[in-house]
């Protein structure tokens, strides 16, 4: 349990996502937090899922240490929920674009869905 | 299914080929290629030689690759030296440490910050130095049939020099295969696979210079300060490298966990591909792989092909190769997938089981047009759609085959009764029994292809069957029998061609439309002196 964490809202993650910051982006979850990422490879009805705090925090390292640019175009807030868009792109030209929602319990991040897109 | 077949379509349409770009590492280009959309990147640190371009074109390649890239941003290059990278000078060839900063130069160029590195065969001492130099930048390393110093575990001086020989004198003719996989030196197809990969991948002088300077490797030394979590994979029979090289490694990097598997072909790409890419994708996703279910309905066809001509061993063999080439065109040609070739026999799979017949019948005109005898079995039922053709649908279709005799298309009656509508045309050839089956099997024999008894019945009915000759009616009450124009020739001591002189007569003077429908003429008008 981290003793100092961000409070979580739209700009907060708006900064750490595009500032590439994997170790408070982790900071955001709870400790049982559940991330699934739907996408080509991730149907739907077997979505990829990443449990817990240490293995979501693993992925964010995966994610933030590639040279690639990140920016969070579209953020809502309403009570516990939270979503937001992100249009990234690798250093060739590729682009990704993502849509996340998220429910929060307690301030962190409890649930966490993606769905991604890329060109091919 | 017909939109999910629409939108597959217009997927395949729109996916990019794969780029293939060069990073500068130092004055030289090297070339690389990146698949794949997952969470973190894998880096692919080839062996001996390699060529980006042919690995697509090989199917045990690609299905690694693909398996890979499903779940990792897969990142793959050519060694300076080799494949699509810039050629060196082959009198002053890199050191190791030069070849590990173009995995650097690569990772920088797509922007990868760290990475897991798979490192096969040569290029484990490879992966090992870059994951014991640029520990921030390594995920996690995974060698596969890797080793420290070559003499010891991959061959000593006085074999390497027979290696360099047989390079030097056959370089780009496929001769080095046996050395590296020789499960697969029957398979012509990759043997020809082979020879390309060896031509496109390195020129002969940089191919020996290339395994004097493997020769050279050795980085027991710097084991001890591997810190990055490790996986290393073996074949226990491993042809090219003693599976003690893997267990040396286990017991020196601090955080490693060794896995044997069977086989004995060295290449990655070769063998049981899927069975490394599971342990692969569990070690660096942390979730066990769960067995896809891939177990389709589907239709097998075993064809047999046998000498009964003694034509000696030199025509037999280029007989047999002859026909095998010509089955792999066929059975693409009627959607069909090859499956396996183990020697005389060959098994492919169809979606459909007109198509296997339809297939089969080209396949028995094939080898009688090359000269050989062929007996094929066709079986329908659940197989999976992994790995090689096992399970009871496979043995019972090979069974069937065995059962069969010469140019028999032998079928269980399933197979008969899913082709309603096909045209094709099935005899009743009694019952096998079959150990692995409570119940005798019911067969039909396949016979040739009819065509399909056209909507409105012909005006004119049929003729007295007294027009016919005594020669027709012999041959009429035959194909009643359901015997093909070759059994009919072979009975009559006629020539194949003078029956179909015969049948095309019969057929007009009855105007008949098939040879179904002067099968069902002669059983009307069976009696005791015949039609």
């Amino acid at each position: 349990m981290l003793t100092k964490t961000e409070a979580v809202n739209g700009a907060a993650i708006k900064k750490a996502i595009e500032g590439r910051d994997g170790k408070t982006l982790s900071g955001f979850y709870s400790d049982d937090a559940l991330l699934r990422v739907i996408d080509r490879n991730n149907p739907p009805s077997k979505p990829r899922e990443v449990r817990g705090r240490a293995a979501i925090s693993t992925f964010w390292d995966d994610i933030c240490s590639r040279a690639m640019t990140h920016k969070v175009e579209t953020t809502i807030t309403q009570g516990d929920g939270l979503a937001f868009t992100q249009a990234c792109a690798y250093p060739d030209g590729t682009k990704v674009f993502c849509a996340a929602v998220l429910e929060l319990k307690d301030g962190r991040i409890a649930r966490q869905t993606v769905v991604q897109a890329w060109d091919e | 299914m017909v939109d999910d077949k629409k939108s597959s379509g217009r997927a395949e349409k729109h996916v990019r080929p794969i780029e293939t770009r060069y990073a500068r590492s130092g004055d030289v280009r090297i070339a690389y290629q990146v698949v794949g959309h997952g969470s973190f990147d894998l880096v692919f640190v080839p062996g001996f030689i390699s060529n980006l371009d042919l690995h697509w074109e090989d199917e045990g390649y690609s299905r690694l690759l693909k398996r890979l890239s499903a779940f990792s941003r897969l990142i793959l290059f050519d060694k300076r030296g080799t494949g699509l990278s810039d050629r060196v000078d082959t009198h002053h060839l890199p050191n190791l440490e030069t070849r590990m900063d173009d995995v650097r130069a690569v990772m920088d160029a797509v922007g990868s910050g760290r990475a897991a590195l798979l490192g096969a065969s040569e290029g484990s001492p490879m992966a090992m130095l870059f994951a014991a130099t640029y520990p921030e930048r390594t995920r996690a390393l995974i060698l596969y049939g890797g080793y420290a110093h070559f003499h010891k575990w991959v061959m000593p001086a006085d074999r390497l020099n027979a290696f360099i020989e047989t390079a030097e004198t056959s370089w780009g003719t496929g001769a080095t295969l046996s050395n590296f996989a020789p499960g697969r030196v029957d398979d012509s197809h990759f043997v020809q696979w082979w020879a390309r990969f060896e031509r496109l991948s390195a020129s002969p002088t940089a191919a020996a210079a290339l395994a004097r300077m493997n020769a050279g490797i050795d980085v027991r030394g710097i084991l001890p300060t591997i810190s990055a979590s490790t996986l290393l994979i073996h074949r226990r029979n491993d042809i090219r490298v003693d599976p003690e090289a893997s267990r040396f490694l286990v017991r020196n990097i601090p955080n490693a966990r060794l896995v044997e598997i069977p086989g004995r072909d060295h290449p990655v790409w070769t063998g049981d591909v899927d069975r490394v890419a599971d342990l692969i994708e569990e070690f660096l996703t942390g979730e066990p792989v769960v067995a896809e279910t891939e177990r389709v309905l589907a239709a097998l066809l075993v064809t047999r092909i046998y000498d009964t001509a003694r034509l000696g061993d030199r025509m037999w063999d280029e007989r047999s190769l002859r026909f095998q080439e010509t089955w792999r065109h066929i059975v693409i040609r009627h959607g069909g997938c090859h499956l396996d070739i183990h020697g005389e026999t060959m098994i492919a799979r169809f979606d459909g089981p007109a198509r296997a017949i339809r297939c089969a019948a080209t396949l028995r005109e094939a080898a009688q047009e090359i000269g050989i005898a062929s007996a094929q079995g066709a079986h329908v039922g659940e197989i999976e759609l992994r790995g090689p053709p096992t399970g009871l649908t496979a043995r019972i279709a090979s069974q069937l085959a065995s059962h069969a005799e010469r140019g028999d298309i032998l079928a269980s009656r399933l197979i008969a009764d899913l082709s309603p509508g096909s045209g094709l045309h099935f005899v009743d050839a009694g019952r096998i029994a079959l150990d692995e089956l409570d119940e005798p099997l019911a067969l039909v024999r396949a016979m040739s292809e009819q065509h399909l008894e056209p909507a409105c019945p012909p005006k004119i009915r049929a003729s007295e069957p007294a027009v016919l000759t005594a020669r027709e009616c012999e041959v009429v009450s035959l194909i009643a029998d359901g015997k093909s124009n070759a059994a009919i020739a072979a009975e009559l001591r006629l020539s194949e061609h003078t029956v179909k002189r015969h049948v095309a007569n019969i057929l007009f003077k009855l105007d008949l439309p098939s040879r179904a429908a002067a099968a069902a003429f002669s059983a009307r008008h069976a009696g005791p002196d015949g039609p």
